[in-house]
């Protein structure tokens, strides 16, 4: 019963939420769309989150991890946009798993805007780090090998970030997708998507080994 | 500044929640002028009312330069409409996508003033209580880590000292800054995870995760909190229908039209009480309040 319920959710309430809302808000069905796909993206996996069997300690592992991210993007206020979060949910997807990942990254997103503020941009934010946090835990078996790796994912992270979050602007500010205000979008925010990407690649540099190893640590002495 | 738990601010969660959803939802999809304008009003006053006037003046130059930004970016991007004002590099600046950008700026600018009221209003403790049951591990992880953050933010100060003091970066200049930064991280990451261990082993021993174990909340769901919910949703049908029906309709290309009639005017009294509840309750507390006190 309870399974037939989640496939109809599934099958039938959500597209017909997006339908619905496209056809509504037709001026700004992108938006909609954009703001659904982030959200609904999270439901998936934070269900699955929900029933699978976990120990405690890994719960209290996330958290931390997330606590963690959130008090670095504090840490380093006094740098605009150079800070270690996102060198942080790709160490915790690394070591840690691709579910875990993603909750660090969707988790840190919405903890660290309780501080900086929520907007319009949480949902697109807690969706970007949240698939850089889980494909850095698909992609583990490699990434935990090689550093320089590991450097090259945080930078095209870094690169993906940015561009993601400009997509979300471009779709709000203009209604429609438009490539010349995407292109212009980006140009403009240029700066600050380099800054993402040397903070990446600095923090992964300086972080990866020492946290990976404690990480590691933690795992041989207690087994999770 | 007043207190979070004053006002609207003391309503349900659930209620709170609810009312915020649906303002956002319209204002942030609905591309009506009127609609915004309405949105726009209602957020500057509930944050006049929670704020004050000095908060406002602070903060109004960042929002008037975002205002400017987002309308006249507008017309360098869009070349519909078919009035031009003039000619930039042969491509046309149009009357239509300038009046466009003027709406987007506005509902920009209205949705950033709600989400400034939406946190204080919604704190992390209601957010938490609200997502509680429906996901109550991920509910666990948010409020730890949010217990955790405080913690993590002065204990990376004490590291950061003693390290100073003993003599392992100056703090002076840029790289010595961030690698001394980096450098405390660290240590504070070793320390946590430790910590992780004995929390989680403590948390079983009083029976976390064991069945039949009830939560304690403060908040109580009281009548004016149905008042509020109902009056929210019976706004945002009519709101809703009034959208997807078109009956409020508004073209900006290829020349700015409308077409509105008798249900169109429904629709906007009615966004406008939704809009307005939160303001005119702020308003209501507030004469209560003065009232009371003159009487003493």
């Amino acid at each position: 019963m309870k399974r037939i319920f989640g496939l109809l959710i599934i099958i039938v309430f959500i597209p017909a939420l997006i339908v619905l809302g496209g056809f509504m808000f037709r001026e700004q069905s992108y938006t909609w769309l954009a703001v659904c796909i982030a959200l609904l993206s999270l439901v998936p996996v934070f269900l699955n989150f929900e029933k699978k069997d976990l120990r405690t300690e890994r719960l209290i592992l996330i958290a931390v991890m997330t606590a963690l991210s959130a008090a670095s993007r504090m840490v380093f206020a006094y740098i605009p946009h150079f800070k270690p979060i996102t060198a942080l949910i790709i160490i915790t997807g690394i070591y840690l798993g691709a579910e875990s990942g993603f909750v660090t990254g969707a988790l840190s997103a919405l903890i660290s805007n309780f501080l900086f503020g929520q907007g319009a941009w949480t949902p697109m934010q807690m969706f970007s780090w949240g698939i850089i946090g889980c494909f850095a835990g698909l992609l583990h078996k490699p990434l935990q090998k090689s550093l320089p790796l590991t450097v090259l994912y945080g930078a095209v992270s870094g690169v993906l970030y940015s561009l993601l979050m400009d997509l979300y602007s471009t779709l709000w500010f203009g209604g429609e997708f438009s490539i010349a205000r995407y292109g212009a979008m980006t140009l403009t925010s240029m700066s600050t998507t380099i800054l993402y990407v040397i903070s990446n690649v600095l923090f992964l540099l300086l972080l990866t080994r020492p946290i990976g190893k404690k990480l590691e640590r933690i795992h041989t002495k207690y087994g999770f | 500044m007043q207190n979070i738990t004053s006002g609207f601010g003391a309503f349900h969660p659930l209620a709170l929640m609810l009312w915020f959803v649906s303002i956002f939802i319209v204002s942030m999809f609905s591309m009506n002028p009127v609609i915004t304008l309405l949105s726009f009003a209602g957020a500057v006053c509930l944050s006049l009312a929670r704020f004050g006037l000095r908060d406002f003046f602070r903060h109004a130059g960042f929002y008037l330069i975002m205002f400017l930004l987002i309308a006249l970016s507008n017309p360098l991007f869009s070349h519909n409409g078919e009035t031009p004002l003039f000619y930039l590099n042969h491509q046309p600046v149009t009357l239509e996508a300038f009046f466009y950008g003027l709406e987007t700026a506005f509902m920009i600018v209205a949705v950033l003033y709600w989400f400034k009221c939406f946190n204080v209003l919604m704190t992390s403790e209601k957010f938490i209580y609200l997502f509680g049951r429906v996901i109550p591990r991920l509910s666990l992880i948010l409020s730890m880590a949010l217990r955790l953050l405080p913690a993590f933010l002065r204990r990376y100060r004490q590291i950061a000292r003693a390290q100073k003091a003993i003599g392992l970066f100056s703090g002076k200049g840029w790289t010595d800054q961030i690698k001394a930064s980096a450098m405390v991280f660290g240590a504070l990451v070793s320390r946590a995870l430790e910590n992780a261990i004995d929390t989680g082993a403590s948390m079983l021993a009083r029976g976390y995760g064991l069945p039949g174990r009830s939560h304690f909340s403060i908040y109580r769901f009281t009548r004016r909190d149905l008042f509020l919910i109902c009056a929210d949703l019976a706004c945002s049908v009519v709101v809703f229908t009034g959208m997807a029906t078109g009956s409020i309709r508004f073209f900006f290309y290829p020349s700015v039209r409308c077409s509105w009639n008798a249900a169109s005017y429904i629709v906007f009294a009615a966004f406008a009480l939704l809009s307005f509840l939160p303001f005119i309750i702020e308003c209501k507390e507030k004469l209560t309040w003065n009232y009371y006190i003159s009487k003493i």
